[in-house]
């Protein structure tokens, strides 16, 4: 385990805290199964990087919590949140504990792969084409989850990776996207990603 | 190992993912819609998904495999701790409500806010979707969002493909938040 961070109190909104945590978990969730799925150690070591982050915005929202507290009925009505709080922490170690399997070598069962075709949310890995439709295009411009219900997780560019892309992003050729969503939707993304199919519907 | 044995751990595991993600959906709409019933929903997922779990680690002791492949069963069997590790932080969030404790407006904004989040919407007479079931529907498809449960009176449905969905149905759904409006627009009805 590397060194811990020295712990700085910082006046942020609970909101905002408990809203990084959430979409943090969530997305680590996710980065960790793909990282499984597709034997990908960068993704698990970004995973685990995320983990600190998100131990440090757990702790960053006690210490907020705890001063937002001035009574009995005070904190009484932020225990709710401080739950929430620590059940994203714990999804953030389960993300993290798939991420060492990933890192040390434990392997990935045939079984896996055939499980991960049965969920409900499927998870993609495509590389984006010269012909591609998706290229150049910014996220927002395509608003991908709306029209055909999948969400791009990752952005592998050169030995870079985008996690959890945002709006203004922009999809280039030769990107690899990491994605999540429902099968046809997935399918239909592996096709505009390769230039087969050229129109996105609304 | 023989094929069914193999199809047997993967259902499981596939069953183990789909619950435990979707116990963290319920538990963020009880949270949302203050609702005891979906909270005890989570509660009951809890006790179903550690059943599961057991039958699946015996599913995985039991293949017979070889001292080489034991690295890939361990896989297995950590992947399967993983979902209980999440069904555990769901039901705890679960027991917010339960315990009486009025959810936060903070809490409140702070589901709505993020990327990933939970809505719900009534069905009305002239929405498309009134007498189609789940799967003709394609809500997923169309929205980004999932149904996850459909409150009919004063029953939860729990959706199956060939569930189908009535007017006055409120359907509680969690997805991008991107996709929500056109949910909620789906669902009332109110598109051109």
């Amino acid at each position: 385990m590397g060194a811990l961070e020295e712990i700085q109190y910082k006046p942020i909104p609970v909101r905002t805290l408990l809203v990084e945590m959430k979409d943090l978990s969530e997305l680590m969730i996710d980065l960790a199964y793909s990282s499984a799925l597709f034997h990908n150690t960068d993704l698990a070591r970004d995973v685990l990087e995320l983990e600190k982050k998100v131990d440090n915005l757990a702790l960053l929202l006690k210490m907020n919590v705890m001063i937002a507290a001035r009574d009995a009925k005070d904190a009484k009505d932020l225990l709710g949140v401080s739950l929430v709080s620590s059940a994203a922490d714990e999804i953030s170690d389960a993300a993290a504990d798939i991420a060492y399997i990933v890192l040390h070598g434990i392997g990935i069962h045939p079984a896996v792969r055939e499980a991960f075709k049965r969920v409900e949310e499927q998870l993609g890995r495509f590389i984006v084409k010269r012909d591609s439709i998706l290229s150049g295009k910014s996220l927002r411009e395509l608003r991908l989850a709306s029209r055909i219900g999948v969400d791009i997780i990752a952005i592998r560019r050169g030995n870079e990776w985008i996690i959890n892309p945002k709006g203004r992003d922009r999809i280039l050729e030769g990107d690899i996207l990491i994605v999540r969503g429902t099968s046809l939707g997935i399918e239909e993304l592996g096709r505009l990603a390769e230039g087969n199919l050229r129109k996105l519907e609304d | 190992m023989d094929e069914k044995h193999f199809q047997k751990i993967v259902d499981a595991l596939a069953e183990l993912k789909d619950t435990s993600e979707l116990m963290l959906d319920l538990a963020y709409s009880s949270i949302i819609l203050n609702s005891s019933e979906l909270a005890r929903e989570v509660q009951e997922l809890e006790e179903h998904i550690d059943d599961l779990h057991t039958r699946f680690e015996l599913l995985v002791l039991s293949s017979g495999f070889s001292p080489e492949e034991s690295r890939d069963f361990l896989g297995l069997i950590r992947l399967g701790v993983v979902t209980e590790e999440i069904a555990d932080a769901a039901a705890k969030m679960g027991e917010i409500v339960l315990r009486g404790l009025k959810p936060h407006p903070i809490l409140k904004l702070a589901v709505e806010e993020a990327e990933e989040t939970v809505a719900s919407a009534k069905v009305s007479e002239k929405s498309i979707l009134n007498g189609k079931t789940i799967k003709e529907a394609r809500i997923a498809d169309e929205t980004g969002m999932w149904i996850l449960v459909i409150r009919r009176g004063k029953r939860w449905i729990r959706p199956k493909p060939t569930t189908r969905i009535k007017a006055g149905d409120i359907l509680i759904a969690s997805g991008y938040a991107e996709g929500e409006e056109d949910f909620k627009r789906l669902v009332s009805g109110s598109q051109n």
